[in-house]
């Protein structure tokens, strides 16, 4: 009698996780389809998979990924549930349910869609995940990504690194440091885009040597100049204690980066460029000089 | 065998660090030499070598070479005493660029060019006294030439040395200071920098801008810096512009106000040139930093010098066909008055619109400047009116139309009712019109009675100045 029980019990489980699951599957069969509005559609499905079963990841990674305030009316209550943070919300929840497949999900997959909302999302999530969830696992892939051979990846965990840097720069801008020497130029690359879009006073020394490197002695020594430009762009962005730094390069004759430095200075519009500037007219046209050796 | 290994790798290791170094001092000039950053070379045709460092009291230093020069040819001669001299200095001169200066007594120098290593450049010598020309050879570069001619004294060569590395300025100063006491040097402005300094200086709205961006639009013979020194100077008069509204900023001794309490085009121009932010909600205009908050400081400075008169002087030269060939600068000169508007420009706005050499579009310009200065202008347009041709009256018919008022719309009308010129009824027609006021209406209404029996483009247009106005004062009517 408890054996038979047990197994009835059974077979309304695995039962049971069939009808919690046939939304889930409907949804994604919708998404695969050539229906028409079938993102939409799509979208409810995976919302009644989530009424029946809140802790399904995927229906929560889904829902993230394909709902839109495009599909409601602006005074409906769904349309606010459509919004940016909402759907991260969605899309952390899944990472929450089964953090290693997510997580990995949102750095190399999600952050490399090319709808912006959906990117937007991702980073929402992985903000969140900084915030709440498992922050040296997350750097960890951050760092795989931005290490890379794909320029995407790449490219995304520099944004990420970025907006995250933003609101704790303690914490991301000496990781940052520490990456500028990697071997990798697109990786160098990247790092100092990110360093510029936090916008912190303590990458300035950095930057400041990646540019100087240009003068020096040994090839080896010398940082590419891609980056060099673009180190100069990122003190433009950081501004503030970066303009010393702008105006000590537009006054480096031999520099390449002066009309770089120039036009971060112009950007900033801080009136400590204009003296530096008004200098740099005066410079000498065209001539023609007589040395004479015994003078 | 073996043992040699650590020796070669030692003289290998030092080739390699010397051939790395990027800076030489040449103890020849007494001054230190930069190579240029490798990225720089591609960018805007540039090569040489930078003067870094000049040693006080050396050759360079008394001759006056600068810090920060980039030397792009080294110019050296080659005393010419007799036909061995003669062929030897060819020879030198020709072997790295295929060129040569000819310095021929009384005569200018001339510049031969060979087209490939190995040809000839032509001239046989005789030295017996002088170094003269004996014979030239036919075909050659010297026979194409008909300055050069047999019997002609050579004094020297010269050898123009485009510097490409820091090896090549070692090679060539070596080279030269064995023959000479003295070597020439052309060096290159990097104009890249120049026009970005330029450009930085309009956008940053400082005072201290004005009389060097003056000076380079007027005694600068590059002409890419004078189009860039008078596209900024417009920035400057643009910003200066905004000081009514930095004043209210700068005597409340605030960052952020109301954005009720600012003029309406003062702020968004501000807002566009990233001096304020507005934030719809809160409606409020704050200050950016830095740019908005130091330019509370010094917009009254910056307006002060843009009005001095001088700016307007040189704007009022630079409006000229006659003085300034350049179609930009004039019409930057032209936009520069139109917002300072002053009213000594009067005249030389006239001559630009009557001048039919101009292009249509600058003419019209002026017109609008004019327009722009108002009433002060009327009675030079009028007075310039039957003396201008097609185009300028077209111009001067608007421009009046434009600043409207009692004596305008008179002349308008009057010449309305004298004149059987269909292309300047229109004009006229829609001057009045703009004006609008009853007699501008009652003129126009006399003008679709005497036109009446007529289908003529004049009629047309007349009917529908008169549908327009209906339509606008039924939309007017209900209160």
């Amino acid at each position: 009698m408890r054996r038979a029980c047990l197994l009835i019990g059974l077979i309304v489980f695995i039962l049971g996780c069939g009808n919690q699951n046939e939304h889930l599957a409907k949804g994604k069969e919708l998404i695969k389809s050539d229906k028409r509005r079938k993102e939409e559609r799509a979208v409810r499905e995976f919302k009644l998979a989530i009424d029946i079963e809140n802790n399904n990841a995927e229906a929560h990674y889904l829902l993230g990924f394909y709902d839109s305030q495009e599909y409601y009316d602006i005074n409906q209550s769904d349309w606010n549930n459509a919004s940016i943070a909402k759907r991260g919300q969605h899309m952390y929840k899944a990472y929450q349910e089964d953090p290693s497949e997510y997580l990995e999900i949102l750095i190399f997959d999600t952050l490399r869609d090319d709808d912006v909302n959906v990117q937007n999302a991702a980073l929402e999530a992985l903000t969140l995940v900084y915030q709440q969830g498992d922050r040296k696992q997350l750097l960890k892939q951050l760092e795989k990504a931005i290490k890379s051979n794909d320029n995407r990846d790449r490219h995304d965990a520099h944004w990420v690194m970025a907006n995250i840097g933003k609101s704790d720069p303690s914490t991301i801008v000496p990781l940052l440091i520490e990456l500028l020497k990697h071997k990798q130029m697109g990786t160098r690359l990247n790092v100092v885009k990110a360093l510029g879009e936090i916008g912190s006073e303590d990458a300035i020394p950095v930057l400041a040597t990646i540019i100087d490197s240009g003068s020096a002695k040994r090839q080896s020594d010398r940082e590419e100049p891609e980056v060099r430009q673009l180190a100069v762009a990122a003190l433009g962005k950081i501004g503030g204690k970066a303009v010393p730094e702008l105006v000590k390069i537009t006054q480096n004759k031999g520099s390449s980066l002066r009309v770089d430095a120039i036009r971060a200075l112009s950007t900033l519009g801080d009136e400590k460029a204009v003296q530096p500037l008004l200098d740099a007219l005066e410079e000498k046209s065209s001539r023609e000089v007589v040395v004479n050796f015994q003078n | 065998m073996h043992r040699y290994i650590p020796i070669i790798l030692y003289f290998v290791s030092l080739l390699l660090i010397l051939g790395c170094e990027n800076t030489y001092y040449d103890d020849y000039t007494k001054m230190e030499v930069q190579q240029l950053d490798k990225d720089l070379e591609n960018r805007w045709s540039t090569s040489g070598v930078i003067v870094k460092n000049v040693t006080q009291n050396g050759p360079a230093n008394k001759a006056d070479l600068l810090e920060g020069e980039l030397i792009s040819y080294i110019i050296g001669e080659y005393p010419i005493n007799s036909s061995a001299d003669f062929k030897r200095a060819i020879k030198k001169a020709i072997a790295k660029d295929n060129n040569l200066l000819l310095y021929i007594k009384e005569k200018p120098p001339i510049r031969i060019a060979i087209r490939q290593m190995g040809d000839k450049v032509g001239i046989e010598v005789d030295d017996k006294n002088t170094v003269q020309i004996k014979h030239i050879i036919p075909g050659t570069p010297a026979s194409n030439n008909p300055d050069i001619k047999v019997g002609d004294i050579i004094d020297k060569i010269e050898d123009e040395r485009k510097i490409f590395s820091l090896s090549d300025y070692k090679d060539s100063i070596t080279e030269f200071a064995k023959m000479n006491t003295e070597v020439k040097f052309r060096t290159s402005e990097l104009i890249g920098v120049k026009i970005a300094s330029i450009t930085a200086l309009g956008n940053l709205g400082d005072a201290r801008a004005v009389n060097p961006l003056i000076d380079i639009l007027e005694n600068n013979p590059e002409l890419s810096l004078r189009k860039s020194a008078v596209k900024s100077l417009e920035k400057l008069v643009i910003l200066s512009g905004l000081n009514p509204l930095f004043t209210i900023y700068r005597e409340q001794n605030v960052n952020q106000l109301p954005v009720d309490s600012l003029d309406l085009k003062l702020r968004e121009s501000a807002e566009i040139l990233g001096l304020i932010m507005i934030d719809p909600i809160a409606k409020t205009a704050t200050l950016e930093a830095p740019f908005g908050i130091q330019f509370r400081r010094r917009s009254d400075q910056l307006y002060k010098q843009v009005n001095d008169g001088e700016l307007v002087e040189v704007a009022e030269k630079h409006i000229q066909l006659s003085t300034e060939p350049d179609q930009e600068i004039r019409r930057a000169c032209l936009s520069i008055i139109g917002i300072l508007k002053p009213e000594t420009s009067i005249q030389p706005l006239i001559n630009v619109l009557i001048d039919n050499n101009e292009i249509p579009g600058i003419r019209f310009q002026a017109g609008l400047g004019l327009s722009r200065i108002g009433n002060p202008s009327v009675d030079s347009l009028i007075l310039v009116y039957h003396e201008a041709d097609d185009a300028g009256k077209d111009i001067i018919v608007s421009s009046l139309g434009t600043i409207g008022g009692q004596i305008a719309r008179d002349f308008l009308i009057k010449t309305l009712e004298s004149t059987d010129d269909p292309a300047i009824q229109l004009t006229l027609v829609d001057a009045i019109a703009k004006i609008g006021d009853r007699p501008s209406l009652i003129a126009l209404e006399r003008q679709r009675d005497r036109f009446q029996e007529d289908d003529s483009a004049i009629r047309i247009f007349l009917d529908e100045v008169f549908n327009s106005l209906s339509l606008h004062n039924t939309n007017e009517t209900p209160n």
